[in-house]
């Protein structure tokens, strides 16, 4: 956004370039006869003093302007101390995160310096080479400030490749109007799956639903069941690097979710933006409790002032422990971009550092931006009377302790559970036989593959 | 059906059979467009109030088309967007008709085959190739440029392919007696075939208009600067990471379909002058 | 036909020879009489042929043949969508072959296919005919019927998802009404390819209706009028004037739909906005999946294997169809 945009040409666009562009693909087409594919990963002339390009998806316009505020800042106050500029780029939400932008652009060579990532795509990326080691940028004693389980799915053989910026846990949110109409209280909040399921059937009316669970398939879909897998003690990989599927917890887990949809209590499909969204859900009325995340906080202050709400941790099978999941984006640099050192430097400096701007930064964004609980327990200690009071001290108190970092799965691995969700939630498939097939799919899979191992 | 005697039935009935026809006609508009009233009524209510199931707004309000026109730089993407398409539109039909004129009406050794491998174009679609057509387009130094847009969006066989058939179907002597006055090839289809062509011309730059100012996933990916932004995508940016504020992106697409409404209702009324003016009857 | 002129491309009013257009003002002062061409006639017509073909071919190839070569060539390879390229033969279609999944969307876009083709067919012309008569009421009720595809469809899918959501949409009050209650129009396995259908046949009926319009309109009024002379009512007018003098028009449609149902963007839209390929993969279509394994997994070289596999097919679908009829010419030439 340096400049206004040509009309036919780029700033930097010459004849020469396009005809030395042209030959560069031509010769290229014709080496890659010999050695490997026709699609050029160096092809464009990079300037060295050209500024980093940092995707992300907050951009202005969007809905919460605190948020692409603090980006905002962020890259201003790097540029104001640094050689090496930086630019933000913004790529809707959705697209992001499952079109095709970013696959095309790296897939050509032409990713983005900086850009963040979700637990879900790192092993993609990973595997890919174009993380960066961020090690030799982070300060000792600034590492030590982020709590090993924040940063273990970030990390491989010790070294980290991404930043956390955020964790953001998930809970059950309940309407008290719904609560109170059935003559209910804050007392009444269920303890386990049993109870939940009850109860979700008794605030069930013709207008709506008593619980609501993520339905769409989607890596979100399986960010929200993977505690139910894990309170049951259940884990999709053994310490033997075998599937560990097939085990009573997948299958009570998958019969959880299974019958709250065929009591009727649950919904088959959910409104807006997905489970994912408080306001289309609970706040419409639509549903009584939500399983949703920590960031339902911000978004129901934002967009349901009046609307009257509680928290509650997620419910615990009978012979189960409680756990929660821990999402959130990270920060990571292109190792294949054009000025790696510098993209690595520019993230420690933002979210790792050990001076108080850092710390500050990390704090602002969880409280201001967000309603998310900091990756680093200094940004906690800074805010501490932000973070214990109200639903996010709730959260900090009762929900956050005992959470279990969202997995890093290859998208293979995504694909087989979150196929075995949906048939068993929607298809009516049988728990058993679907966890008995989805691991062999697993261990046919992870028998096969050669990369940073699953967390 | 009024003006004709008919045979069948009195003039009462003919104008029963009309009204029931009308009628008919009319419950099924609306039936079609009842999703497309549920947009507008959305585009009135309030964050809080999207998803109740009433298709009267409780507490209408204009604070969503405010929004959208003053907090984002909405203006400028609805600039682009008909900077593109009108390009697009204009560029590709003057080609495809060229196109279409040749493989109809003229004989050259190869036609068929010529036609057969534009036909077979039709049949990949974009996010099959979108890798490649980035590669190929980066090359060419187009990436971030409105040109980068526009020109992969020119080249559609479904356009040709349309005109073919419609130039298929024109009677022979039209040509033969532009032929007879030694007219050449240029002239008869600039001033034969292209004249004779305004009916399809409307109806296909509806069709194109409306491809690329709906289109999303191609200047999505070719274009990463905001300021070269469609209005498809400025839409998309609605969805935030974990909603999406419906009563924008509602009260956006309902600017959005303004213009192409207009521009139908326009086009409409010339597809049917010219198919009066065209002698084809 | 002698005196044609060669240069077919040149700009209007350079390489005219001859006499008046047939339309528009006459311009009768300083005609040009120019040489007969050395080129034979037959010759002119070729070139004029070539030249006239050449930008949409050259634009096509460039932005669509050379990018189907790539990826034709790309399904030999295995790709880890991060610039590493390694040949693999035939690998990918082999994987294809035991691949639950492929079969499960080839399915799946079958099914799609032989539900909205002729649906589509009956509905586009069925529209037509309601408002074929041009004046003022049917230009209006006409622009509403064409209303849906004015909208994006992200957006407009948008809005069906939550007409058709469990329990509060619109429709499933309606059939809850008739008797269907309790059912989910896109949560059920069952029902959910159905309702995709449905909403796809809503947004591209207006488009073929626009295209059977064109196609009423150039049958002469003439075989109307006398038929209705010898007596054939609205049934036998259809019959035996209207379906068989819409022959080409058929054919186009019929064809272009097959392609859209297949391979087309509107229907991945449709399907990706509206289930992502769910519930349990009940509606995942072929390009639906082939656009997960590609963009989400950066399986490009077996995402381009299944699109090679995709294309062939309608190639020898759309190649019987041409064979059939002949070009899709029909009785003309």
């Amino acid at each position: 956004m340096s400049d206004k945009p040509k009309l036919f040409v780029p700033s930097s666009w010459s004849r020469r370039r396009f005809l030395r562009n042209s030959a560069t693909f031509a010769a290229a087409g014709v080496a890659s006869g010999v050695s490997g594919f026709p699609f050029i990963n160096k092809l464009p002339v990079r300037a060295q003093d050209a500024p980093l390009k940092f995707w992300q998806f907050y951009a202005p316009g969007g809905q919460v302007k605190p948020q692409v505020e603090w980006f905002e800042k962020m890259v201003a106050d790097w540029n104001d101390s640094h050689e090496q500029k930086v630019e933000l780029e913004f790529v809707p939400n959705k697209e992001y995160i499952n079109g095709p932008k970013l696959a095309t652009a790296f897939a050509s060579g032409q990713g983005p310096d900086v850009f963040i990532i979700s637990p879900g795509d790192f092993l993609r990326y990973y595997n890919g080479g174009v993380l960066q080691d961020l090690t030799p940028y982070i300060d000792e004693k600034a590492r030590a400030d982020f709590p090993e389980s924040v940063l273990a799915t970030r990390m491989v053989d010790g070294k980290i490749y991404g930043l956390p910026m955020e964790v953001e846990p998930m809970a059950m949110y309940y309407s008290v109007k719904a609560f109170e109409q059935a003559g209910l209280n804050e007392n009444d909040v269920p303890k386990t799956w049993d109870e939940l399921l009850e109860l979700g059937k008794k605030l069930t009316t013709p207008e709506r639903y008593g619980l609501l669970f993520q339905t769409a398939p989607g890596y979100y879909q399986n960010f929200t069941w993977y505690p139910f897998l894990w309170q049951g003690g259940g884990e999709f990989q053994g310490a033997d690097g075998k599937s560990a599927f097939d085990s009573p917890a997948t299958v009570q887990a998958l019969k959880f979710w299974q019958d709250a949809v065929n009591s009727g209590a649950a919904p088959r499909q959910v409104l807006g933006n997905g489970a994912n969204d408080s306001v289309a859900n609970l706040a419409s009325g639509y549903c009584a409790i939500q399983n949703v995340g920590i960031w339902a906080i911000s978004q129901l202050k934002n967009n349901a002032k009046d609307f009257p709400y509680g928290v509650f941790r997620l419910p615990t099978p009978a012979n189960g422990k409680y756990v929660t999941v821990g999402g959130g984006w990270a920060f990571v640099a292109n190792a294949k971009g054009r000025n790696p050192e510098a993209a690595g430097q520019f993230c420690a400096w933002a979210l790792a550092s050990t001076e108080q701007g850092s710390v500050d930064r990390v704090a602002t964004w969880c409280t201001e931006a967000k309603s998310d609980m900091p990756p680093r327990d200094s940004a906690l200690k800074a805010r501490e009377a932000a973070f214990g009071e109200g639903m996010i001290g709730k959260f900090a108190r009762d929900i956050h302790p005992g959470t279990r970092a969202e997995p890093r799965v290859p998208p293979e691995v995504y694909k087989i559970i979150s196929d075995a969700i949906q048939q068993t939630m929607q298809g009516g498939a049988d728990p058993q036989a679907t966890a008995s097939a989805a691991s062999q799919q697993l261990d046919a899979y992870l028998a096969s593959y050669s990369g940073a191992p699953l967390l | 059906m009024t003006k004709k005697p008919s045979l069948y039935f009195s003039a009462s009935q003919v104008t029963l059979v009309r009204l029931v026809w009308m009628t008919v006609a009319a419950i099924l508009a609306l039936m079609i467009i009842f999703p497309l009233l549920w947009m507008t009524s959305i585009s009135f209510k309030t964050a809080q109030d999207a998803f109740s199931p009433t298709l009267l707004p409780a507490a209408p309000t204009f604070g969503n088309f405010t929004y959208v026109i003053t907090e984002v730089p909405f203006v400028r993407y609805m600039a682009n967007s008909l900077f593109v398409s009108a390009t697009v539109t204009v560029v590709a039909l003057f080609f495809h008709s060229m196109a279409g004129y040749a493989l109809a009406r003229l004989r050259f050794p190869g036609r068929e085959l010529i036609f057969l491998a534009i036909f077979s174009t039709l049949l990949v679609s974009l996010p099959v190739i979108i890798v490649p057509l980035f590669i190929i387009v980066r090359a060419m130094g187009m990436l971030n440029t409105y040109a980068g847009i526009i020109v992969p969006s020119v080249f559609n066989a479904f356009g040709i392919f349309l005109l073919r058939q419609y130039y298929l179907s024109l009677p022979r002597e039209i040509e033969e007696a532009a032929v007879i006055d030694g007219a050449g090839y240029w002239r008869i289809y600039w001033s034969v075939i292209l004249p004779l062509s305004k009916p399809i011309l409307a109806a296909l730059a509806i069709l194109f208009f409306l491809a690329n100012w709906n289109a999303f996933l191609w200047p999505l990916t070719v274009a990463s600067d905001q300021n070269l932004w469609v209005v498809q995508v400025g839409i998309a940016n609605f969805k935030s990471e974990y909603s999406a504020a419906w009563n924008y992106m509602m009260a956006a697409s309902t600017i959005v379909a303004i213009p192409t409404l207009v521009l139908f209702l326009i086009f409409q009324r010339q597809i049917m002058d010219s198919i009066k003016t065209s002698g084809l009857k | 036909m002698s005196s044609r002129t060669a240069n077919a491309a040149q700009p209007r009013g350079e390489a005219f020879a001859g006499s008046e257009p047939l339309h528009g003002p006459m311009i009768t002062t300083a005609k040009p009489k120019f040489k007969r061409s050395r080129i034979s006639s037959r010759h002119q017509e070729w070139i004029a042929g070539y030249l006239f073909v050449l930008p949409d071919a050259l634009g096509l190839l460039v932005f669509l043949g050379l990018p189907m070569l790539l990826s034709l060539v790309l399904g030999l390879y295995e790709v880890d969508g991060f610039g590493s390229y390694r040949f693999v033969g035939m690998a990918n279609y082999a994987k294809m072959m035991s691949d639950r999944l492929f079969w499960q969307s080839a399915k799946v876009t079958a099914l799609y296919a032989v539900m909205l083709v002729p649906l589509l067919y009956v509905c586009g012309l069925g529209l037509a005919l309601l408002v074929q008569k041009t004046n003022r009421f049917n230009g209006f009720i006409r622009s509403m019927f064409f209303a849906p595809h004015m909208i994006s469809l992200v957006v407009v899918a948008l809005v069906w998802q939550f007409l058709v959501v469990d329990k509060i949409g619109v429709l499933t009050r309606l059939a809850s009404a008739l008797g269907f209650s309790g059912i989910s129009l896109l949560g059920d396995p069952d029902f959910a390819l159905f309702t995709v259908v449905a909403v796809s046949v809503w947004f591209l009926m207006g488009y073929y209706m626009l295209i059977f319009l064109g196609g009423l309109q150039d049958i002469p009024a003439m075989y109307y009028e006398a038929a209705t002379m010898d007596g054939a009512g609205p049934f036998a007018r259809f019959w035996y004037i209207t379906l068989p003098l819409l022959k080409p028009t058929s054919f186009f449609v019929i064809m272009i739909s097959m392609v859209a149902a297949v391979a087309g963007s509107q229907a991945f839209d449709i399907i990706w906005v509206m289930t992502s390929g769910g519930p349990a993969n009940s509606t995942s279509v072929l390009i639906v999946y082939i656009y997960q394994q590609a963009f989400g997994f950066g399986a490009f070289g077996y995402a381009a294997a299944m699109s090679s596999i995709l294309v062939i097919s309608l190639m020898v679908l759309t190649g019987l169809m041409f064979l059939l009829t002949r070009g899709g010419r029909f009785n003309y030439d």
